[in-house]
Formats: C-alpha cells, structure tokens, sequence
C-alpha cells in the first residue's frame, strides 16, 4: 500500500484542522458555501460520522470503555468506512469532498494518548493525500475562551479525562490540548499544510482559504445549473 | 521476558505477564472450537486457570462486526480495522489482566486469521503486519492444518456454506461451491506461508478427534512444562530456527523470579494455578 498517494479521481479533496474552538467547522461552512453557489459538487465529510461505526464509538464512548489502542483503532475503522464508502466514490464521481478533520487528527491525538507515531502513521496509509490540507492555528487560550462561552463544560474523551491528567476537567483539557497543539507543529511541516491564523478576522481567513482552494481546483467539475 | 511483533501498548507493562498464550489457529471447519472446548476442562484439573477467548468476542466491538456482516456492507480495509479494534479489546481488557494473574490463556484464532483473510482480500500485507505488531508473541501456535478436499465435506455436511466462510464478498457466483473452494485454497495458502514465517506448529487436522486432542496434549504439555518444541507435523521444516524457539527456551530462567515476587502478594485462587506453573518451569 502507497503511503497516501495521490490520487488520480477527478474529484478534489480539502481538509481542516485544528484544535476544538480554532473555528474549523466555521471556516469549512463557509467555504462549502461559496464552493456551491459557484457551482461545485459539493459534499461533507466529518470526523467520525460512519454509520456503521458511529453507535459503536458513542457506546464505548458513554461507558469509557475505550483505552489508547481501541480508541485509535476505531476511529481508523470509522475513517476507513468513510474512505471505502463515501470519499473515494465521490472523487471518482468528481466531487469536491470537504473534511472537517482527517487523517492529521488522528496523528495528534493518539499519539499523546501514547501510541507510536510511526504506528499511526502507517494505520493510516491508505488515506489518499488532499488537494489542500489547512491548519487553523490558534493559541490555547483563545480556543478555551471560545468554547468555554459557547457551551457549559468538555466531554470526558474531548478533555483527555482518559489519560487522569487531572481531575479538573478544565485544566485536563488544557493540558491535553496544549500537548495537541504541540503534535500539530511537528505534523504542519511533515505533511505540507497550509497554516491558517485563525486568530485572524473570520472573513480575512476564509480569502485566503478561497485563494488556495481556487488555485488547486483546476478541472473539477461544475454541474449545469448552480443549486 | 513476552514480547510483542513491534509497538507496546501505552500501559502495558510485558515483565507482568507471567502466563502462557496458547494460540490455536487453522481456517473454517476445521474443529478448533473443538478441541478448545475439550483443551479447557483438561488444563483446568491439573490445576491451572485458563481462559478461553476467540474472535468476535470483544465487549465493544463483536456485536458491531456481527451486525455489519449481516448487511454485508464492509470494505476490506474496514473489515481489518474492525477485527483490529476487537482484538485489541479483549488483548487488553481479557488477555493482558488474565496472563498477568498467571493463567493458561486458549484462544481460539490469533492474529494469524485476522491477517490471512485481510490479506486474502487484497489488503497489502506489510500494512497488516503493522496493523497487529502490538500483538504479544504467544508461547505457541498450533496450526490445525487441513486439505480443501477434507474441508468441503466437513463444513458442508455439517452447518452448509456462510456468506463470509466462502469468500462471496471476493468472488461473487451464484455458486456458494466454486466461492467457497477459491476462497479456502486461498487462505490455506496464506496460512502455509504464516506458519513458516511465524513458526507454527502444524498438526494435521484430517485426523480423528481423539488424535488431534492427544497431539495438542502432548504440544502443550511440552510448552507448559518450558520445553523446547519437536515439529509434530510440518510441510515446510526449513523455517530458520528463531524466534518461537528462543522464545521458549528463555521461559524457564526468567519466569520462577517473576512468579515468587507475584506469590508474596497473595491473591486467592490465582496464585494456585501460578505456583503451579512454577513447579512445570522447575522441573526443567
């Protein structure tokens, strides 16, 4: 198996990440949006959204039943599912799929959950490279703030409660995403991502954005009549 | 001291594990629950604590493997992945707590099906290998080796073709029998090659219940009591003598300190069945 080969489907494949709260999902609404109106096939792909896989990983989830290992695996097991079922099939359809998190996701976490990078690195190797990966780049402080508004409290596997980090939820999060975001700087030159400031204006990222993914959409087809 | 075929899982500590992995493998249909079933009570009234494990047991993931199967919608690398997942389940939530406390742990498959049907299906094989590489290396394998020809009559006579047992995701017919023969030889040859490369021993499963139960007896008798492995039945003798061999042969030197540090904490029935498994290593 290639290690992420490029792939050859008409289709094109863009990617966000980042921490929770750097505005990933913000971002890629916004860019769906416009990727629509000027007349793309396109579509979304989330992190662990497989159908088949889903049920399993809130159960193991809701009862903490997940360690390192199972956490890792069924997560590739959920991408897998995605990739097998729904990507590859939409780029040979030649869509434009839009993930919000990929493969760099995976890299991050479960690495700090302790697995070997290199491991991970090769679970993932049947994952096809993206037409443009983005890191939305923020700093720790900034994406707590935004969350900590928005909603009231972390989930358990979200604040790296697993690791017994701390029995604060709060300061487990923060640690166990600063340690994240320490994964991401090794991960951005490694694999060529696009670094985002996203502490930038909204509008001010999502034109840079717009810039790069114009530039690298070439041939991808435009249906007849804009939805 | 156990080893794994690469990467440690976080947490686990290998100087812990004082049990025996006894892996019994071999492709559909050819009497491994058998002589699991048969293995268990026999191991138990000499005194040792045994558990018994197979695929698809997995609290988090056997139910989901089973239902996705019913609708037959998995891809092959998700397939992997998902045998992947409940492995490494019951790896750490009944292999690793049960070898710790000393037992004898029976497991019907290992990772060796796992990786010869993903690999049957396509999957590129070095991908596999990292895949399960946070396997431990078990004391032993037997490999329950049977001909197609023995195989059809016993699978078909007795339970008749599966969906998945015949390969039909692979080769689809309208014809369970040309499915279910190209997709056994198949596997059968992938198994030949694992048993080579990982140093199974291959008993010959077209033989009566009685006599493949005495030779398992015999193997684990030997494995149990530290002793170095005789090749009861083998097609391919010209594997280089390494690792299952070597493995074996540490056992005895490093196991008795292992054991006397775990007595001392004194933990009900379990140390029975350690002290007992001190007593097989001394004698060697």
């Amino acid at each position: 198996m290639k290690r992420y080969g490029e792939h050859r489907f008409p289709g094109k494949l863009f990617v966000v990440e980042g921490i929770d709260g750097s505005g990933k999902s913000t971002q890629l609404a916004l860019l769906h949006q416009w990727l629509q109106a000027e007349g793309y096939g396109t579509v979304f792909s989330e992190w662990n959204s497989s159908p088949l896989v889903r049920e399993i990983t809130k159960r193991g989830k809701k009862k903490k039943m997940l360690t390192p290992a199972t956490f890792c695996l069924i997560h590739a097991t959920d991408f897998a599912d995605r990739m097998e079922h729904n990507i590859i099939p939409l780029l040979k359809a030649g869509a434009v799929v839009l993930c919000d998190r990929y493969i760099y996701t995976a890299f991050a976490r479960d690495v700090v959950r302790g697995m070997d990078s290199k491991w991970v690195r090769e679970i993932y190797g049947f994952a096809v490279k993206p037409t443009g990966a983005f890191y939305l780049r923020v700093p720790l402080e900034v994406a707590m703030k935004r969350l900590l508004d928005g909603r009231n409290g972390f989930k358990f596997y979200e604040a790296g409660m697993d690791l017994g980090l701390s029995d604060d939820e709060e300061e487990s999060f923060r640690v166990f995403q600063g340690r994240i975001l320490e994964e991401y700087e090794k991960i951005v030159p490694e694999f060529d991502l696009t670094m985002v400031d996203a502490t930038l204006p909204i509008e001010e990222q999502q034109a840079q954005m717009r810039q790069i993914v114009k530039a690298r959409l070439a041939q991808a087809k435009r249906l007849r009549v804009a939805p | 001291m156990r080893e794994t075929y690469g990467v440690v899982l976080p947490g686990m500590n290998l100087a812990e594990l004082t049990g025996k992995v006894i892996v019994i493998e071999g492709t559909d249909g050819v009497g491994r629950s058998t002589q699991t079933r048969l293995l268990k009570p026999w191991l138990e009234q000499q005194g040792r604590a045994v558990l018994e494990t197979g695929i698809k047991r997995s609290q988090l993931a056997g139910s989901g493997i089973r239902k996705a199967q019913e609708g037959h919608t998995l891809g092959r690398t998700t397939l992997s992945l998902f045998y992947a997942t409940d492995f490494a389940d019951r790896l750490e939530k009944e292999i690793v707590p049960a070898l710790r406390a000393g037992f004898v742990v029976l497991t019907d498959r290992y990772i060796f099906s796992l990786m010869a049907r993903a690999i049957v299906r396509g999957v590129d094989p070095a991908w596999v290998r990292n895949a399960y590489s946070f396997a431990l290396k078990p004391d032993a394998v037997f490999y329950l080796r049977i001909g197609v020809e023995d195989l059809i009559p016993r699978v078909v006579f007795s339970r008749g073709f599966d969906y998945w047992e015949s390969g039909m995701d692979l080769h689809p017919s309208e014809d369970m029998y040309d499915s279910f023969q190209k997709y056994q030889m198949a596997l059968l040859a992938q198994f030949d090659k694992l048993a080579e490369e990982y140093g199974f021993e291959v008993i010959d499963a077209s033989a009566d219940i009685r006599t493949v139960f005495k030779q398992l007896q015999a193997g684990i008798t030997r494995v149990l009591a530290g002793e170095p492995r005789e090749p009861l039945f083998s097609p391919a003798r010209t594997r280089p003598a390494e690792e299952g061999e070597a493995k074996v042969l540490e056992m005895p030197a490093s196991k008795p300190h292992a054991v006397a540090a775990d007595q001392g904490e004194g933990d009900g029935a379990v140390p029975q069945a350690v002290a007992k498994a001190a007593d097989g290593d001394a004698s060697t």
